[in-house]
């Protein structure tokens, strides 16, 4: 069964790569030092929104501007991580009326992230998560979780 | 509104379905290798043809209004052009060369029905026309800059331009001009030098998905498409785009039925009107 094995799309010159599906939002991709450098003090920003109470701009703060790119993974680690923090800062019954308050593009980020933080139940909540989906499902519509899916500029 | 009229004609899925010119007959695969056509009988619609000429899945039927032919595309790779025999009432399949090693996915005849255009998974569509000297039908590759499988075809109404949706997540608008047969088509909005293969543009809606579906307005100086991320989209010629986000699941089939009005379906089960108010879409 070795065949198996074989990687028989590199036989393949005309191979599509998955950087080439990658559309980068101004045309260029953000190298990982400067991606990891913006998150840290995005990170900063959303701890002290948090401290003053301000729970609806923190969420917007974090979920802002993702590191998407190809080889940019520690910074997409700790941006998940801030997001995380806020969303289990936030109180439960004051989701719903938080993601009326988020425009479209938000709220299909906001459950990237809801995605990508139950996909290591290890590390985060995912009672918690779960109370999310269901409340950002009811304002965003299937449509939403239908182009997380399909989005090729994961966090 | 006229109200729906609801046929079972057969307990599969349909994979592609034509009219004729006055709706009297219809084209569909039943999900097989086989193409059949009914024909309005009173209040239900009755078998008349099989046409079994293909190997595998039928996956594009269209008729052409005005001239009566039907050109059907499959999985096998071939596109078959059918005649109607009024003398022996029988349809006459003609095997169209399109030099493809891929399903065919999609065809469609361009408006003055002299050419069509089949979509494939070889990341080429087939640009098909009759070539009077050898009597047959033959076919020049649109190749550039393609890099998956092509799912949808749309055609401008200059019979030039045509449109495709692919699975690389782009829709683009090519040239299909073929030397011979169409005559020098007037400037359009998408340009007025259009040598075959022209790229006069390329879209995306910026997150991805398959294109599923790509449309002309009516007047052809909009293009809109619909996504797998349940986005459709609607593209000018320069590139400007606007995107509509949808809270349903994505569209499969797009209609223009003014150039202000869209009618799209998908696997949400109901047929969706979007309009155009001078805000947006």
């Amino acid at each position: 069964m070795s065949f198996r094995s074989f990687d028989i799309d590199s036989l393949d010159e005309d191979i599509l790569a998955q950087d080439e599906l990658f559309v980068f939002s101004n045309g260029v991709e953000i190298t990982p030092e400067n991606a990891s450098k913006h998150v840290k003090t995005k990170g900063i920003e959303v701890r002290n929104q948090l401290t003053r109470g301000d729970t609806a701009n923190a969420l917007i703060t974090a979920i802002e501007s993702p590191p998407y790119g190809v080889h940019t993974i520690d910074a997409k680690d700790q941006n998940t991580k801030i997001v995380m923090d806020v969303l289990n800062s936030i109180k439960a019954t004051d989701i719903p009326s938080l993601v009326k308050l988020l425009s479209r593009e938000q709220q299909d980020i906001l459950m990237k992230y809801i995605y990508r933080g139950m996909s290591s139940p290890d590390l985060y909540n995912s009672t918690v998560l779960l109370n999310w989906h269901e409340k950002l499902t009811e304002v965003a519509g299937v449509g939403c979780i239908v182009r997380v899916i399909t989005d090729r500029k994961t966090v | 509104m006229s109200p729906t009229e609801i046929h079972q004609l057969n307990f599969g899925p349909i994979t592609a379905h034509a009219f004729n010119k006055d709706r009297t007959q219809v084209a569909v695969c039943p999900n097989n290798n086989e193409v059949q056509i009914y024909t309005k009988a009173g209040k239900g619609w009755n078998l008349i043809h099989t046409l079994a000429e293909h190997d595998k899945l039928v996956t594009g039927i269209d008729w052409a209004p005005e001239s009566n032919r039907l050109v059907t595309s499959s999985q096998d790779r071939n596109t078959y052009v059918w005649n109607f025999d009024t003398e022996t009432n029988e349809w006459k399949p003609t095997l169209v060369l399109l030099r493809i090693n891929r399903a065919a996915t999609f065809v469609r005849w361009s408006p003055h029905e002299n050419k069509f255009a089949v979509a494939s998974g070889a990341r080429v569509i087939a640009v098909c026309y009759f070539d009077e000297e050898h009597n047959w039908w033959t076919s020049k590759h649109l190749k550039k800059p393609i890099r998956s499988t092509v799912l949808s075809l749309d055609w401008h109404p200059n019979n030039v331009l045509l449109a495709a949706g692919s699975a690389d997540f782009k829709a683009r608008v090519f040239s299909a001009f073929i030397k011979g047969v169409d005559q020098k088509p007037p400037p359009t909005a998408w340009g007025d030098k259009l040598p075959f293969n022209t790229i006069c543009g390329e879209f995306s809606n910026g997150s991805g998905g398959w294109i599923h579906c790509v449309a002309f307005s009516p007047s052809g100086d909009a293009l809109a498409f619909s996504g797998h991320d349940s986005v459709i989209s609607i593209a000018y010629p320069g590139g400007a785009i606007q995107s509509v986000g949808l809270t349903s699941l994505p569209y499969l089939s797009l209609i223009w039925t003014s150039e202000k009005n869209i009618i799209a379906a998908g696997y949400d089960f109901t047929p969706v009107l979007f309009e155009n108010t001078n805000e947006g879409w």
